[in-house]
């Protein structure tokens, strides 16, 4: 029986669905089954930051219709052994689903895979409400930001509403040198606010813009740091505990055994 | 006729009876008959200004009102007369039909600031979240930006007010709102809205404050030595 976790976030644009990819990703290279499921209806991009988009031909939307079977929709990652895609419908909106369809797809792929990942439109209206449907646990992502601390408040306020208890808090976007000027909200203050358990902190990264343009998961990318970070939450989730990175080190170790070496041989 | 054929509303300085003039005058008596027994030992011991409005009434009917008033409230009734317009509100009192946050159950001033019925609610009161009584309201947690919290008496914050508080919404002033870490988005006494300094204050321990209406200013004070 697989676990059915839900990545929210109530604001737009924080990182929802490059956390679903890379979690996703993380886990299927730590061997377990994932399946991935877009429920952004008519706002898809899961599909285009995993590289799949070419070979999507049903949907959820069909499958939920009844219009084609679950395997059919299924797209199997052929670069990660045990990652799989339901990709939402582009032409349709939120209304076209409702949340009892959500549980008992959700029910369904349960049974098959490790790990279900649900990414969670922006929102609070019906595509969340379809979304955290079958759930059982969930993260939530939020930038360190004061207005996407509010969404996220409010989301986690939803969340125990609606029975999803003990969501875990993933900070992206973080900015260490911002922090330490005083420009940005440091993790403290957030933790403070939302008190929450924290999953994992992902710095600002370049590589991150550069990978869901390509469709390449940073997680798979060991120069990322952000990438480090994702697996890192990956190793948490699945039961490790590892000690939080510390982004505050701008020079990776092999800069300074460089400079090291340089300043001995001149 | 029913009960909302008169409509009684609560004011700063007593009671406002609405009248429909379409209404038959004996009909009428019957009914605030009836909704003063209904509010039992309510009006006991209040000392009342009542006006009404919405129908003209004779010196007789006038008599015979002011008669049932006082032999059935239990309250003093200083006077009776015909309310020509609303009484004027002062400056800066919302008018209660506009207020976002309206409590249902009664229009009278809540009685209970020392002594009275608080509901107490245990956790977070997250963003977007409403805790609304009729009475004081104790909240063990946080109240964090975006949520609000609205009492007909006094409010008490068992951690860091960052929301909305209102308390006394239904026009007492005499509440009091306290908060273990009180930076409140916005505080609200009864008609009086008030809001944190605009210097953001870094706190690292809880210092408890009280907030108090006085001479028609919001008061913050410390009030443990």
């Amino acid at each position: 029986m697989g676990e059915v976790i839900v990545i929210t976030s109530g604001k737009g644009g924080v990182g929802k669905t490059t956390t679903t990819a890379n979690i996703g990703t993380g886990i299927s290279l730590q061997g377990k089954r994932v399946v991935l499921v877009d429920t952004d209806i008519g706002l898809r991009n899961l599909d285009v930051v995993m590289g799949l988009e070419n070979r999507i031909v049903y949907d959820i939307v069909d499958v939920i219709e009844g219009s084609c079977r679950l395997k059919q929709a299924l797209i199997k990652d052929k670069r990660y052994e045990g990652l799989y895609l339901l990709p939402a419908a582009q032409t349709r909106d939120k209304t076209a689903i409702n949340p009892e369809q959500m549980m008992k797809l959700c029910d369904e792929l349960k049974q098959e895979y490790d790990y279900v990942l649900i990414d969670c439109p922006a929102g609070i209206e019906q595509g969340f409400k379809n979304a955290i449907a079958g759930a059982e646990k969930a993260i939530v992502v939020t930038t360190p930001e004061v207005s996407a601390v509010r969404d996220a408040d409010r989301i986690i306020g939803l969340l125990e509403a609606n029975e999803v208890r003990n969501p875990k808090l993933l900070i992206n976007r973080v900015r260490m040198d911002m922090v330490k000027r005083g420009d940005m909200m440091n993790i403290d203050d957030i933790i403070d606010i939302l008190a929450i358990d924290l999953l994992g902190v992902v710095p600002d990264d370049e590589s991150i813009v550069i990978s869901t343009n390509i469709g390449e998961p940073a997680v798979a990318n060991s120069k990322s740091l952000a990438g480090q970070a994702f697996r890192n939450i990956t190793r948490r989730i699945m039961g490790e505990d590892v000690p939080l990175l510390n982004l505050e080190s701008d020079e990776g170790f092999m800069n300074k055994l460089k400079k090291l070496f340089s300043r001995k041989g001149s | 006729m029913d009960e909302n054929s008169v409509i009684f509303k609560g004011t700063v300085n007593g009671l406002t009876i609405i009248l429909r003039p379409e209404d038959n005058f004996e009909d009428i008596l019957a009914v605030i008959e009836k909704k003063v027994e209904s509010a039992g030992k309510f009006f006991r011991g209040a000392i009342l200004d009542v006006r009404y409005r919405g129908k003209k009434l004779s010196p007789d009917e006038e008599k015979r009102l002011f008669e049932l008033l006082v032999s059935k409230s239990g309250a003093e009734i200083k006077s009776l007369q015909e309310g020509k317009e609303e009484i004027p509100q002062p400056v800066q009192q919302e008018p209660p039909q506009n207020h976002p946050f309206r409590l249902k159950v009664s229009n009278f001033f809540f009685k209970g600031i020392d002594e009275g019925p608080t509901k107490f609610h245990k956790g977070t009161v997250r963003s977007g979240q409403l805790i609304s009584y009729d009475g004081n309201v104790v909240i063990i947690g946080d109240v964090n930006p975006g949520g609000v919290v609205e009492a007909a008496g006094n409010v008490i914050v068992m951690g860091s007010l960052r929301g909305i508080v209102h308390a006394c919404a239904d026009g007492n002033r005499d509440a009091v709102v306290v908060a273990l870490n009180l930076q409140p988005m916005q505080l609200r006494i009864a008609d009086l809205i008030t809001r944190a300094p605009d210097e953001k204050e870094v706190r690292n321990t809880y210092v408890p404050e009280m907030a108090v209406a006085r001479d028609g200013m919001v008061y913050i004070e410390r009030y443990l030595r």
